[in-house]
């Protein structure tokens, strides 16, 4: 007869037997649902919750205190420059003379007051201001399909201060109301767009038109 | 004392349900929280990356498709290679399924996307623009974007806590992760590059983007993720890792800094073309040596295991000795192994010989250690393919 123990220590053990994945122990169930997954999945939703909501929130209600000031020239890539009207708030963009440590200032400035905003772009283009403001318009409709801002105008000639013909056209959408405006500087393309609710007042049409002028480009001739 | 072949038995089975090599993943779980809580994250994720594409796909047609192209190409090499480099106790490759998409579509998407806009924007409210552009990615990203990657581990555990048991398994799901996460966001770069230029030369304006995103790539996000999820899981503990909250807390700053450190270079070097390549290679190659460290400091306990479930095969020379320290020994020991054999045959063979072992493992595994019709077959495999007897005919 064979020794009971030498034959439990020689036998090779069985697997022990585990349930499928779906299986949830009777005392760990709260209304069905195993309440050892609710901790781990309730400590991702608060990260979310602080990413998605309680960030953006905050983001929110910090108000922009970096107020143009008179002489206050933002400065673009390609050596494009604007002049701000004063008090009106810098949400993107840098000044001239405060480039980032890369040298290489960014592509895009913003400015608001209240809730009319002002939007700067340059980018490489080939063509002339009509062609760029043809190309914007084409971008803007395939992106909007017909609905929210769009070109409402025919193109008319703007002149810079600095003498460069540009083209510009009204902007309309749902309550809002604005312009856009396209230069070409030797290859580099500037769009200004600014749009603000229906009904702004005639001081903002006027400072969004001296902004558009004060677009100038480093060794651009009347043209 | 001598060890019989059914203590060795015994240390199998040990090892098999600590590492949870084998076991089957199901997906659909409906009594498991964190299964509706994955879904609800991801399917958010994926409607607005999918309403994004759809409405930029009409002004962007054909950046989007090469952006598409090449990074479904760029992500069949990574997720071959990341697959590749998990030898011992795989995991199921639905939970790396499930993992990636937590990565491409709820860490992105969902988390981070939302709380780096609201972070940059209150960093250039509270120092200006031009502190924001040179700090503010290096200071928001790393923190974010590790985050929102790490926190779907904490679900993959509760989604599969018997599989996800080793910091080796935080090191892989982190990588599938932090893939998933890399390729939608360099899809998303691309797409704003096409725009860039007034939608205008969409292909040159987004090749650069795509060429750049993919060599950058190769120490970014996969890697970071791989770090940050093996030391989440130090941090935590596992049934088969026991909590090391020092060396955890560790490995998880270790790719904030690299992130941080990436996402301010040009910051930190200046307007110097050469010393930004400079610093780019630098950042680059002490990532992937330290990925590798992480790589081999997480691999030993997953070769504990691979040595405990084969040991039973070496005691009854179903594998010889070599093999079995090949198998559970690091990338030098399995050349070593493969480079023994005399003539160009025998190394040959020596690799099928491996692999067909390897093969053996994982059929154990799935038997739980068991000596099924599988099991015996993978054994006569082994056999087979040492004495040199072709396959039979199909």
């Amino acid at each position: 007869m064979p020794d009971q123990e030498t034959d439990n220590s020689s036998a090779p053990p069985s697997p022990r037997f585990e349930p499928d994945d779906g299986w949830v122990p009777a005392d760990e169930r709260l209304f069905g649902v195993d309440r050892r997954t609710i901790a781990p999945t309730l400590a991702v939703f608060a990260l979310v919750i602080v990413m998605s909501v309680v960030l953006p929130v905050i983001n929110a209600m910090v108000p922009y205190d970096d107020i143009v000031k008179a002489g206050d020239v933002l400065k673009l890539e390609g050596d494009v420059t604007v002049v701000p009207e004063a008090g009106w708030g810098i949400t993107s963009g840098v000044r001239a003379g405060n480039a980032p440590l890369s040298g290489e200032y960014p592509a895009t400035a913003t400015v608001e007051q209240k809730a009319v905003k002002f939007r700067v772009h340059t980018a490489p283009f080939n063509g002339d201001a009509n062609k760029l403001l043809d190309q914007i318009e084409t971008t803007s409709e395939a992106l909007n399909r017909g609905r929210g801002v769009h070109v409402a105008s025919m193109h008319t000639t703007i002149v810079t201060d600095q003498g460069k013909q540009g083209a510009i056209a009204r902007v309309t959408g749902p309550n809002t109301g604005g312009v856009i405006a396209a230069f070409v500087f030797e290859g580099r393309g500037v769009e200004a767009v600014a749009t603000g609710p229906s009904d702004t007042g005639p001081e903002s049409t006027a400072a969004v038109l001296r902004m558009i002028r004060s677009i100038s480009h480093p060794g651009e001739g009347t043209r | 004392m001598t060890t019989t072949p059914a203590d060795l038995d015994r240390a199998r089975n040990v090892a098999l349900d600590l590492s949870g090599w084998g076991r089957r993943f199901t997906f659909y779980q409906p009594r498991n929280f964190a299964f509706w809580g994955y879904l609800a994250l991801v399917g958010t994720g994926m409607f607005v990356f999918a309403s994004t594409l759809t409405r930029e796909y009409n002004a962007y047609a054909p950046a989007i498709a090469l952006a598409v192209t090449s990074f479904a190409i760029y992500a069949a090499l990574f997720w071959w290679f990341t697959q590749y480099i998990d030898h011992y106790a795989k995991l199921p490759a639905k939970l790396m399924v499930v993992a990636f998409l937590w990565g491409g579509f709820a860490a992105t998407w969902t988390m981070a996307a939302n709380a780096n806009d609201a972070i940059l924007a209150l960093y250039a409210k509270s120092f200006g623009q031009s502190w924001a552009l040179n700090w503010g990615a290096g200071l928001s990203a790393p923190f974010t974007e590790e985050l929102a990657k790490g926190s779907g581990l904490l679900l993959l555990i509760a989604l599969a806590p018997p599989q996800v048991r080793t910091a080796f398994d935080g090191f892989i799901l982190g990588a599938f992760i932090g893939l998933g996460f890399q390729i939608i966001e360099d899809i998303a770069y691309a797409m704003t590059s096409a725009g860039s230029q007034f939608g205008a030369n969409q292909i040159g304006a987004s090749i650069g983007t795509i060429f750049v995103r993919m060599v950058s790539g190769v120490a970014a996000h996969i890697v970071y993720s791989a770090i940050f999820c093996a030391g989440l899981i130090y941090l935590l503990g596992r049934p088969a890792e026991p909590r090391r909250v020092g060396r955890g807390l560790l490995l998880m700053a270790i790719p904030m800094l690299l992130h941080g450190t990436w996402d301010s270079l040009a910051a930190i070097a200046g307007p110097s073309v050469l010393t930004l390549f400079g610093l780019l290679i630098a950042v680059v190659v002490i990532a992937l040596v330290i990925a590798v460290r992480v790589y081999e400091l997480t691999a030993r306990r997953e070769r504990d295991f691979v040595r405990d479930v084969m040991a039973p095969e070496e005691a009854r020379n179903v594998i010889a000795a070599a093999e079995l320290d090949a198998m559970a020994g690091n990338r030098k020991a399995r050349k070593r192994y493969r480079k023994a054999g005399r003539n160009q045959r025998e190394r040959k063979r020596a690799r099928y010989v491996l692999n067909a072992a390897y093969g053996l493992a994982d059929e154990l595994a799935s038997a739980r250690g068991a000596d099924t019709d599988r099991v015996r077959f993978a054994r006569a495999e082994v056999g087979r393919i040492r004495a040199g007897v072709p396959p039979p005919p199909r």
